[in-house]
């Protein structure tokens, strides 16, 4: 170990080894500025965004309707809770797996594609699911208005009140910052930023990538069904607007604000994003236009988002004299 | 020096293609670019032609610098690229391929369909054909032809006898024989016989960079001395 | 059943002129252009705006409208399209669709969100088989195939539309030439922007003028376009008409299924006919 550190890198590999503290700290925080209800939300969202990432950050792929896994999850943890049993737990293992489910049968279509392609069968889907939810299946669903959802306590975890909900959705979402880790950390997550640089030089190698395609896709389905779930589990209602393919926007936004293919950047990006949609109405009225403004910025100068910005700033201080020599700099965790 | 590469290097991502690549061509000479699979030959035609822009180094041609332009740009120049793969406009027809040419050069129809006849007179009975019916070796010819309309200074050629049969490649080696002096042709190829009969030079291509050039006839004649250069 | 072969087909051309420009530039440049929709609705607003503030009639309404999208089109391909399609098509889809999210809210800050309802500007209707056809409607089909006989003049037989036909199949050999390929595209695009305002006109007094109208044909355009083939000129045609056919149909049996009917058409399509984009 270099010994030789300045206090700043010194604090920065601190916050490294404890990041995990270091966010839960910062979700506290953020409980004290703006109200935990909106935190809860906050957070759930980030674990929707950490799910999407795994197909854009880390595969390559722009989906334009991953609304479609959120609402299905979000669906089946309401059907369950309607239709067969109160208990919350057996309702998010239903929604994860009828989100796994989904990406099971759809994958073998959808995977194959890429592109523009990838992005509009995943939009086309993402409509058929919002009529079904709306129309073809409103006896069940509700259609427009919606379906109230009532879940039981089950031992010590009773979700009406929103502590309990708040310390479930921070432990689910810091399950997934590791669950996150562990995967691009380990040799699928190399496979899968082989396969967006080169797909073709990855097959030659020897692998399987439409194995591992698949395993990301449901992986990124499921996970957004979870997502879906703990939205209910928060709100206790469910409507159509969580399968709206014009909100998936809303997750796109999110990775390009955060930098794409990082956790702290699904992180940042995905509280960014919630910031600005539920703060910004109150300053700007025409704040879609806004919206649209800033996602043209991102698109047209800051590609690699705040995340990314940060890192490449952080690695032009270690490559001057002062700093490390010879290390390569770690990009993005 | 009609054309003049000065040690580029090129890079595709952060690999790097070729290193340090410089190669001439006087007015009037038919230059050829040998070397296995891979070497960077396609490469180096297609920065020439602009098509890829180099990391390092330059590209004079006529006494221009033809550095970092646009294909187009350097097509109006009078360089024509002639790519592999024999890939005409298969939607259209032969005489409608070279209307483009004819109208991007800004020469007549009639001057750019004399010209190609010249050149091919065969190609008189698929002129109204849709140029995706016809054979490889037709469609080589009818690019060589298309690429000669506006009278080109320098031509770039990438493996004109690819995939041709014997017979073909005569053909296509007295074309090429025939526009000899009047333009300048810089050639990729892999076939050795047809290297040896029209070069001036022969550039060696190995791995991105060129270890050996030849110039000498007994040199270039000499097809296992070439080999010992790839 | 003859009025609904009639709305299918009349659905048909309109989804046809719509859909010419994005399979144009689709197929041109591989880029999925969500601002299409915007310039459609731009059409139809523009028509709005000139019949009531301006006062002419509705030809004249039209053309004003289809003219006047042609600086807007002119915008969006030179500051957002033409920087992005060389590299990546993620990002370009992206743009483009806040291209059009900015778009739509600045339609609603000038004309409001309230939709307009249109009058049919014929307002006779004639009698074919037995059934009252609103003339209007078949003076759609008209129009639609008379575009398409129009479109294939203009790229059998001109040179620029030859030369747009050439850079769909390669780009870079037409570059080879000598020609700046990208302003032939350009054309293209404009091209196709006009084609889609005049969509937006023809569609609007048959729904009702709103700000999300784009988004509602957008997504069925897409269909068209990638079960026609991208870039297919021949093939947008036919599967406008077979995809307008496919809405009147389900729209009789099952009114709100016809959009997603069109879906799973397409679905079927893309799982037996998987597109490189």
């Amino acid at each position: 170990m270099n010994l030789s550190l300045t206090l700043p890198e010194a604090f920065v590999a601190l916050l490294r080894k404890f990041d995990v503290l270091v966010i839960i700290a910062l979700f506290l925080l953020l409980t004290l500025l703006i109200s935990m209800d909106r935190t809860i939300e906050f957070m759930i969202f980030c674990i929707f965004v950490l799910a999407y990432d795994v197909l854009y950050g880390y595969m390559g792929r722009l989906s334009f309707g991953h609304m479609l896994y959120l609402g299905t999850g979000a669906y089946a943890f309401a059907l369950t809770g309607e239709l067969i049993s109160s208990n919350p737990f057996l309702a998010l293992l239903v929604a994860v797996a009828s989100g796994a489910l989904l990406g099971l049968i759809l994958g073998p279509i959808i995977v194959r594609t890429t592109g523009a392609c990838f992005a509009l069968i995943n939009l086309a889907f993402n409509q058929l699911g919002f009529f079904l939810a709306l129309v073809a299946f409103s006896k069940w669903t509700g259609g427009e208005d919606g379906m109230s959802v009532y879940v039981d306590k089950v031992w010590i975890f009773d979700f009406s009140r929103k502590t309990t909900v708040f310390c479930f959705a921070l432990l689910s979402l810091i399950v997934v910052i590791f669950l996150m880790r562990r995967l691009t950390n380990s040799l699928f997550g190399l496979l899968l930023r082989g396969i967006k640089e080169n797909e073709t030089r990855v097959q030659f190698l020897g692998y399987d990538t439409f194995a591992v395609k698949m395993v990301a896709f449901i992986i990124s389905t499921s996970l957004s069904a979870f997502a879906g779930a703990l939205f209910i589990l928060n709100y206790s209602y469910v409507t159509t607007s969580f399968i709206d393919p014009l909100r998936s926007v809303e997750v796109i936004f999110a990775s390009l604000i955060g930098g794409a293919g990082s956790v702290y950047g699904a992180l940042a990006g995905g509280v960014s994003y919630k910031l600005i949609s539920n703060y910004l109405p109150n300053y700007v009225q025409r704040w879609e236009m806004f919206l649209g403004v800033i996602l043209l910025l991102l698109v047209f100068k800051f590609r690699a988002g705040v995340w990314g910005y940060i890192t490449a700033w952080y690695q032009r201080l270690e490559a001057t004299p002062a700093g490390k020599s010879g290390q390569p700099p770690e990009v993005g965790r | 020096m009609l054309l003049a590469v000065d040690h580029i290097d090129v890079f595709y991502g952060s690999a790097r293609v070729l290193s340090e690549v410089s190669l001439q061509a006087r007015q009037g000479e038919v230059v050829f670019i040998v070397g296995r699979n891979g070497a960077g030959k396609t490469t180096m035609l297609k920065t020439i032609a602009g098509f890829l822009h180099p990391g390092r180094g330059a590209i004079t041609f006529a006494g221009q610098d033809i550095t970092g332009l646009t294909p187009d740009k350097v097509a109006r120049l009078g360089i024509r690229y002639v790519f592999q793969d024999k890939r005409v406009f298969t939607k259209l027809t032969v005489k409608e391929n070279i209307e483009l040419a004819a109208y991007a050069a800004g020469v007549k129809l009639s001057e750019a369909l004399e010209r190609m006849l010249q050149i091919y007179p065969k190609i008189s009975r698929f002129l109204d054909s849709t140029a995706g019916g016809l054979s490889g070796g037709q469609r080589q010819l009818l690019l060589i032809g298309r690429a000669m309309v506006g009278s080109p200074r320098l031509l770039l050629i990438d493996e004109p006898t690819e995939g041709l049969a014997a017979g073909t490649i005569e053909e296509v080696l007295k074309v090429l024989e025939l526009m000899r002096g009047e333009v300048t042709m810089v050639i990729v190829e892999q076939n050795l016989s047809v290297v040896s009969r029209l070069a001036d030079r022969i550039y060696c291509m190995k791995e991105g960079h060129i270890p050996a050039a030849l110039s000498e006839p007994a040199d270039i004649q000499n097809q296992s001395y070439l080999e010992t250069y790839l | 059943m003859i009025s609904t072969l009639a709305y299918g087909l009349t659905v048909g051309g309109i989804l046809y002129i719509i859909s010419i420009g994005l399979s144009l530039t689709f197929g041109t440049m591989r880029i999925v252009n969500f601002a299409h929709a915007l310039v459609y609705t731009l059409g139809a607003y523009i028509l709005l705006t000139s019949l009531q503030k301006l006062g002419v009639g509705f030809v004249p309404a039209a053309g004003i409208a289809v003219l006047a999208v042609i600086p807007v089109s002119y915008l969006i391909e030179r500051y957002v399209i033409r920087r992005l399609y060389g590299q990546s098509v993620d990002y370009a889809i992206i743009a483009t669709y806040a291209v059009l999210l900015i778009g739509v809210d600045a339609i609603k800050w000038i004309w409001g969100a309230i939709p307009i309802p249109l009058s049919d500007p014929v307002g006779a209707s004639v009698l074919i088989l037995g059934v009252d056809l609103p003339v209007y409607r078949l003076i759609i089909i008209l129009i639609s195939l008379l575009i398409f006989v129009a479109l294939e003049a203009f790229f059998n037989r001109t040179v620029v539309g030859k030369i747009i036909i050439a850079g769909l199949e390669d780009k870079d050999a037409v570059a080879s030439l000598g020609i700046s390929v990208d302003k032939y595209f350009a054309v293209a695009f404009t091209l196709g922007s006009c084609l889609a305002a005049l969509g937006g006109v023809l569609y609007a007094p048959i729904t009702a003028v709103n700000p999300y109208m784009g988004f509602q044909v957008l997504l069925i355009c897409f269909a068209v376009v990638v079960v026609g083939g991208l870039g297919s000129i021949r093939g947008t045609f036919v599967a406008a008409f077979a995809l307008g056919m496919v809405m009147s149909i389900t729209g009789r049996f099952w009114g709100p299924a016809a959009d997603t009917m069109v879906f799973v058409v397409m679905g079927l399509i893309l799982i037996f006919k998987p597109i490189e984009a």
